[in-house]
């Protein structure tokens, strides 16, 4: 890995926007000023983003999903140097969980409730906005979040609240297309940033808490037309309608609410499914629910699936499997192994084989009471009376899970797994609700027991080859961040507090911290402008990034 | 969305809604079968963020609602608006898509978790009570009341807005019971061995704050201690072996009527 920085002074002489002040206000409406310039994102680019680590290409930084920066000029030696560069404030206030991308000196943010701006990456300061218009009866579970775009070409991709796919000008911000993905109206929203595959965009899709039938779509970017869909839950006559009692399956939610991975030799997308519905209530669903909770490999041309692991069958706790897949190659037990790791919501960690989804590796990584284990095919082996009482039952982990939607990261350079861990617990209650389209349908939910401060929250260093803790850094009282690896052997991450730091990627060490003021629910990036690293996080409503002097 | 509740204002730069004062309307739909249907719809569309007791979330930042005391609705109409539209620059969102009646019967079950005084019939004396406050019982030493006591312990001055009677017994007679972590006590040692105690008043990842017996404010980076012991007992004694039971009947009395009225 060494000479790497080497690549970053090569190819990152020229940012397009540095040096050139918009005359645009800090928040400009609508589209003001084009971006001077822009060089196509042709899919070799994304298929090749760790090659140019002075852009941020994707949600995850590559289609492996590593979240790893080959940058290393921000090291362990210098990080404690790292100093405030700009801010960029998002005037819709509300919890930003965008993860922008960087383009060639531009960064694209989204914003809420479904807006992006387009900044100059260097300074913050921004060149156009898109604002999508949004109807008032949006069914959203869980705040007016967007967690960032996808790009192709010169055109972005970005979900809506209102369940809608929009393609956008990457230049100038304007609208090319707009196309309904679901009936917001039912219960469908969108959140999530697009993959692009080639020449397709793939998209999920949210409302697991409205009683939806999920699924994973993928369109074509000149036209929005939908090139295929692989529902979540399979229908009458097909494999796995079976695992649902009666009509149930045209309820269960299953939803793909967070961006997935994607190997180019298989051909195979990997996507993570969300919980059954309604979220607590199992009677009415009775069955394993397949495809609920589930770890998805799809066929990247036709949306076939080619193989599904099942990390809950019947989940009756609301542990989706919304996690990021992380693709690596390790050797285990002397066989090199194509393999995916995933710490799952349901407090195991799991390593599987990419290929065919075979289980390898699974071990608790957080405080769970609710499975005695897992068997030799990676099913779990349920622990007596842990399900939802109309009483209430006490169960670790909690609704938000041992992990939940927050990114992991993983160093190529340590072979370490990294992930943000929560030893809690809640107390979980069953009731009866009928279905009514377009409205919650969970049939139950749960409560804290004790307040947080008694509970463990750690950034823990996972082996992927045993599922072993490696270290821990502890956070007080918990985290809600996605994690950034990078070849300066660092870990970065924040808090619910409103702390931004960076861990010594080996020890777990920490090496710097910043007040950044408010939560951080998002999750870092790191790039180049000018030759000089960039580390970027969203905290509150502000975009902060950090350099060195 | 219940736009009928809304009146037209025409101004030069274009059309623009208004609600109608928050005081103008009073919940048509506040029986107690009201409150029971909101509950259940509350359980459906709030309990998520607010808890299935409405205790509220850290994690989802959503506020406990069952104090009587709302951060952005002082009245019914307040709250009913809050509920139909959510409050912009929160995560909380609106269910506008529900009939009016349905949020009319959020906003009753909702009003239904305040502690109402109405509900008690206590046996002390409020009057009794706070002598004892002041004097035999030694709280004030400890305990803010309006403006007046020490810092040591919980402020009071409203705690009848969050205790029940039998809750604030509870909190007299076994104060280790329910303790706040704010309330837990933090025992420090320095590099050099020397060692600080005190109220937990912050703890994060990095840093920590305690208050000591003096009531001055301790400031420690977590890099810089050996150790950290963390005591989540209370530093409160408990009333039984100083008082009667009749005057911890009366001191219930006087802390039960500590209370912030609804729209003071």
């Amino acid at each position: 890995m060494k000479g790497l920085f080497l690549i970053l002074a090569l190819v990152a002489p020229v940012s397009p926007g540095m040096g050139q002040e918009p005359s645009s206000p800090l928040r400009p409406l609508r589209k003001t000023e084009a971006i001077p310039s822009l060089e196509p994102v042709t899919w070799e680019r994304l298929r090749n983003a760790a090659e140019e680590p002075q852009n941020w290409l994707m949600y995850s930084g590559t289609l492996d999903s590593q979240r790893f920066s080959r940058l290393d000029q921000v090291r362990r030696e210098n990080v404690s140097e790292l100093e405030l560069k700009w801010a960029y404030q998002i005037p819709e206030i509300d919890r930003a969980e965008t993860v922008p991308l960087v383009v060639d000196g531009v960064m694209f943010i989204t914003e809420s409730p479904s807006n992006v701006v387009a900044v100059d990456a260097g300074t913050g300061r921004p060149y156009w906005r898109y604002e999508h218009e949004l109807p008032e009866d949006l069914r959203i579970c869980c705040g007016r979040n967007n967690r960032g775009v996808a790009i192709l070409g010169e055109t972005l991709f970005m979900s809506t609240l209102d369940a809608h796919l929009v393609a956008i000008d990457a230049r100038s911000g304007s609208l090319k297309w707009n196309i309904e993905v679901a009936d917001h109206k039912a219960g469908y929203s969108k959140t999530e940033a697009p993959l692009v595959v080639k020449d397709l965009v793939v998209t999920g899709i949210a409302g697991g808490e409205y009683g939806i039938r999920g699924f994973l779509d993928a369109y074509k970017p000149h036209t929005g037309e939908r090139a295929w869909r692989l529902y979540t839950i399979p229908g009458p006559g097909e494999p796995g309608n079976e695992t649902w009692a009666g009509e149930s399956w045209k309820t269960g939610g299953a939803p793909t609410w967070i961006t997935g991975s994607y190997d180019p030799e298989l051909n195979l997308i990997y996507w993570g499914t969300g919980n059954p519905g309604p979220d607590w209530n199992g009677e009415v669903r009775m069955g394993d629910n397949l495809y609920s909770d589930s770890a998805l490999g799809v066929e990247a041309d036709t949306g076939k699936l080619a193989w599904y692991f099942q990390f809950t069958p019947w989940d009756v706790h609301d542990w989706d499997a919304i996690q990021v897949p992380i693709l690596t190659d390790l050797e285990l037990n002397g066989e090199a192994r194509k393999v995916m790791m995933w710490a799952n919501r349901n407090s195991f960690y799991y390593t599987l084989d990419r290929k065919t989804g075979e289980f390898l590796v699974g071990k608790p990584y957080a405080k769970q009471t609710w499975a005695e284990g897992l068997d030799e095919r990676g099913r779990p082996i349920r622990a007596p009376g842990k399900l939802p009482t109309p009483e209430g039952n006490v169960v670790s982990p909690p609704i938000l899970g041992g992990t939940n939607w927050y990114s992991p990261a993983y160093s190529p350079r340590t072979e370490l797994f990294y992930v943000n861990a929560y030893d809690g617990e809640q107390e979980y209650f069953i009731r009866e609700e009928e279905y009514r389209e377009g409205e919650q349908y969970t049939g139950g939910g749960a409560q804290n027991v004790q307040p947080i401060d008694k509970y463990k929250s750690a950034i823990r260093a996972l082996d992927p080859r045993t599922g072993d803790l490696r270290w821990e850094f502890e956070i007080q009282p918990r985290s809600s961040s996605g994690l950034l690896a990078t070849a300066g052997d660092l870990v970065f991450g924040g808090t619910v507090d409103g702390y931004f730091f960076a861990l010594d990627a080996e020890s777990g060490r920490e090496l710097w911290h910043v007040a950044v003021g408010a939560r951080v629910h998002s999750a870092p990036i790191t790039y180049a402008v000018n030759g000089r690293q960039l580390v970027t996080i969203a905290a509150g409503n502000v975009v902060f990034t950090f350099g060195l002097d | 969305m219940g736009v009928a509740s809304f009146v037209p204002v025409v101004l030069v730069s274009g059309f623009f809604w208004i609600p109608p004062p928050a005081e103008a309307q009073e919940n048509p739909f506040d029986t107690e079968v009201d409150a029971r249907i909101g509950g259940r719809v509350f359980l459906a569309e709030c309990g998520r963020c607010h808890g299935n007791d409405a205790k509220g979330n850290d994690e989802t930042d959503a506020p406990d609602l069952t104090r009587g005391r709302f951060r952005n609705a002082s009245t019914d109409a307040g709250l009913f608006q809050v509920i139909r539209d959510g409050v912009p620059g929160t995560t909380m969102i609106g269910i506008g898509w529900a009939p009016d009646p349905t949020i009319w019967q959020i906003v009753a079950y909702v009003n239904s978790l305040r502690i109402d005084p109405a509900d008690y019939d206590l046996p002390g004396s409020v009057d009794q009570g706070r002598r004892i406050f002041n004097g035999k019982g030694n709280c004030a030493s400890c305990h803010v009341v309006h403006g007046i006591g020490g810092r040591l312990g919980p402020d009071l001055s409203t705690v009848a807005n969050r205790r029940k009677p039998e809750e604030l017994k509870t909190d007299l007679t076994d104060p280790d019971e329910t303790v706040e972590p704010r309330w837990w006590t933090l025992k420090v040692t320095r590099a050099d061995g020397s060692v600080a105690e005190g109220l937990r008043m912050n703890e994060d990842t990095f840093t920590l704050r305690i208050m000591d017996g003096d009531e001055s404010l301790r400031h420690f980076s977590k890099k810089d201690l050996r150790s950290i012991e963390r005591i989540e007992t209370s530093t409160m004694p408990s009333v039984s072996g100083t008082l009667t039971a009749s005057e911890v009947d009366d001191l219930v009395a006087y802390l039960f009527s500590l209370r912030k009225e609804s729209g003071t």
